[in-house]
């Protein structure tokens, strides 16, 4: 009940019409980067996020509500019609959304995807208003140590989980983490590896790491291969609704996908790679025509959409409740948060109900805005993936240095930048995941202040991490995570050799 | 064309390059004064990390070497491409305070679009000034926020401003 009452009060600050415009601006503009080939919806946040700057946070937040959403949005259509997923949790909504572009059917792939997230982001909207103020419980029972296993937790979820290779996770990690290094030490003052810049007493900006690893590298990287590929653009024809059969063979998997997309959301599991695999194999599994997958299925594009959705609102339950980016796009909105001096916990929720429960209702604004906004306007963004390659990543690289520039109005973050992109450019061509690297540098400082605060309160004794019960099961659970894949692996060269 | 060998030898720099990472941590924080004091200081977590990057380091080396690497068979990588993009990073971070942000915004957005093949030179002059222009207007006027005018134009334009005052 009180949960309904304080949504109720957001709903009067979302709506507004100084915030609702914010929110229709940021929804378009979240849309329109989203749409851009080579800008996933962490590198759309981080793009613009200079945007918001001057505004005051209430609106600032709802107006990155909107771009969020608008960026998983945009991000399908490049999926379906480029075949160039932004981000991992949109690489399994290419493998048939592509297909079906191929067969002149990219606009009821289009509309599925678009229906699809908006049935998805309403209900994991609904389900993060719930969940949120119930981890804010959970959230006021933990201590430092606890706090602590949650963080090496996440950070053991995002590195294990995505790429190939652990060693490889380990290290885009391990850089991250000695990124985070840099700066005056938040508890004593000490400066750490800033080899006498005054500048880099601040530390270095998650905002200028990402956007180096996920636009300067990336650029770098597709400007090293333009050469040799060659990509096809499908061009939207014949009728762009969807049929009956469309609709029959839709909304099961939009319904499905939004339930195995909100849990992973909300757990420390990196975000919507697992749920929008998973459900492309439930659907695949219930299909009456899974020998259509692969060559184009309606439902693969549907449940894998609505997954990635759900889970994008589930992000969003520890991102606010505890504090805890469990993707690199949260880690992103969390560096926004911080730049407001804001840090997202429980004490966020008493401190400023208007801007936490203001943001969950313009997210269901936003929902009900893009839905309008990508259904008869498809065709107008498609426009926007035929600019000329050479003037789009000339774009990107524009804005990209414009994003660092601004946030301190100095050159040593656009060194920086250049720096972290090469960086990136080695990583992209090595195939060494960069998430990992942007969570951890935002992640191991907060982690740091935690583990120090736990041990202040034990008076120096290392095993309280090890005597709270949930701290040690975190903790239990990170190593099985890092341990497990190992053995496995052992077992299975053992058995092949 | 890059081979396999070539990105095992890039494998190997990056896990060399961690370790060396790692040690170099290590040596900064053991001769930062006012470091290593008392079990929680500021010290012990830098000690971590570089623990960490070393292991990491001499895992990756050991992948470098004897485990699978990404695209075994090697991959095209145009480096010249990469070398002009990257130098207009650098000229526009060499010359954004002399000459303002429109200038080198211009510069690197004329460097991007030749690494991605376009020799337009003129064309792509205009787009980005057109570009940079239009976002120093939205970002000093309309946002509020402070994109460099470059000293050297200040200096031209001061002077006409004071006798005008």
């Amino acid at each position: 009940m009180e949960t309904l009452s304080a949504l109720g009060h957001g709903f009067t600050v979302a709506l507004m019409p100084y915030n609702l415009m914010w929110a229709a601006v940021g929804v378009t503009v979240g849309t329109a980067v989203g749409v851009l080939p080579g800008i996933g919806p962490a590198l759309t946040v981080a793009l613009l996020l200079p945007v918001t700057y001057n505004l005051e946070p209430t609106s600032a937040f709802i107006m990155f509500a909107g771009i969020y959403y608008g960026a998983m949005y945009g991000g399908s259509t490049t999926s379906i019609l480029l075949n160039a997923p932004g981000e991992s949790g949109s690489i399994v909504t290419a493998i048939d959304g592509h297909a079906m572009a191929r067969q002149g059917r990219g606009a009821q792939a289009l509309a599925t995807a678009a229906i699809g997230s908006f049935v998805a982001g309403t209900i994991g909207t609904a389900a993060l208003t719930f969940v949120a103020p119930l981890m804010v419980q959970v959230a006021l029972l933990f201590g430092p140590a606890e706090y602590f296993a949650l963080m090496v937790l996440a950070l053991t979820t995002v590195t294990a989980v995505l790429g190939q290779s652990l060693a490889r996770g380990l290290a885009s990690l391990f850089l991250g983490l000695s990124l985070g290094l840099v700066g005056i030490d938040m508890q004593t003052g000490q400066a750490r590896l800033t080899f006498g810049i005054p500048e880099l007493l601040d530390g270095i900006d998650v905002v200028v790491v990402a956007v180096g690893l996920f636009a300067v590298g990336e650029t770098l990287y597709v400007a090293a291969r333009h050469r040799f590929e060659k990509e096809e653009i499908y061009a939207l024809k014949g009728s762009i609704w969807m049929s009956r059969a469309d609709w029959g063979r839709s909304w099961k998997p939009w319904l499905r996908g939004t339930f195995i997309g909100f849990p992973f959301g909300t757990l420390p599991s990196g975000g919507s790679e697992i749920p929008t695999f998973l459900s492309y194999l439930v659907e695949k599994r219930l299909a009456k025509h899974p020998e259509e997958f692969g060559k184009g299925a309606i439902e693969a594009v549907a449940g894998p959409e609505a997954a990635n959705n759900a889970a994008a609102a589930g992000v969003l339950a520890p991102l606010l409740s505890l504090g805890l980016p469990t993707s690199a796009t949260a880690a992103i909105m969390l560096a926004a948060f911080q730049q407001y001096g804001l840090q997202p916990g429980p004490t966020l929720f008493d401190s400023n109900p208007e801007l936490v429960w203001g943001m969950i209702a313009s997210l269901y604004v936003g929902n009900v805005l893009l839905l309008l906004l990508n259904l008869p306007l498809v065709g107008l963004w498609v426009k926007l993936l035929v600019i000329p390659r050479p003037w789009l990543y000339a774009g990107i690289l524009v804005f990209a240095t414009l994003g660092a520039y601004t946030l301190n109005n100095n050159v040593v973050d656009l060194v920086i930048l250049w720096v972290i992109g090469l960086v990136g450019f080695g990583m992209r061509v090595l195939d060494v995941p960069v998430a990992p690297c942007v969570v951890g540098l935002i992640l191991g400082p907060l982690a740091e202040q935690q583990f120090r605060r736990a041990l202040a309160i034990s008076q120096g004794d290392a095993s309280v991490f090890l005597t709270h019960p949930i701290s040690a099961g975190l903790l239990i659970v990170a190593l099985l995570l890092v341990l497990g894949p190992m053995l496995l692996r052992r077992r299975k060269g053992a058995a092949g050799a | 064309m890059t081979t396999g060998r070539t990105l095992r030898l890039g494998e190997s720099v990056l896990g060399g390059g961690l370790a060396a990472l790692g040690l170099f941590i290590a040596y900064e924080t053991m001769n930062t004064p006012g470091a290593g004091r008392g079990v929680v200081g500021p010290a012990l977590f830098p000690y971590m990390i570089a623990a960490g990057l070393v292991l990491v380091g001499l895992s990756v080396l050991r992948e470098a070497f004897s485990g699978h690497i990404a695209h075994e068979a090697g991959v095209e990588l145009d480096a010249p491409a990469v070398l002009v993009a990257s130098a207009g990073l650098v000229a526009q971070f060499l010359l954004i305070d002399q000459l303002g942000w429109i200038p080198s915004a211009t510069l690197l957005f004329m460097a991007v679009a030749w690494a991605f093949g376009n020799r337009n030179l003129l064309v792509n002059a205009l787009f980005g000034l057109a570009l940079s222009g239009a976002t120093f207007l939205v970002f000093n006027y309309a946002l509020d926020l402070d994109l460099p005018m470059g000293s050297l134009i200040e200096d031209l334009v001061e002077p006409a401003d004071e006798a005008a005052e």
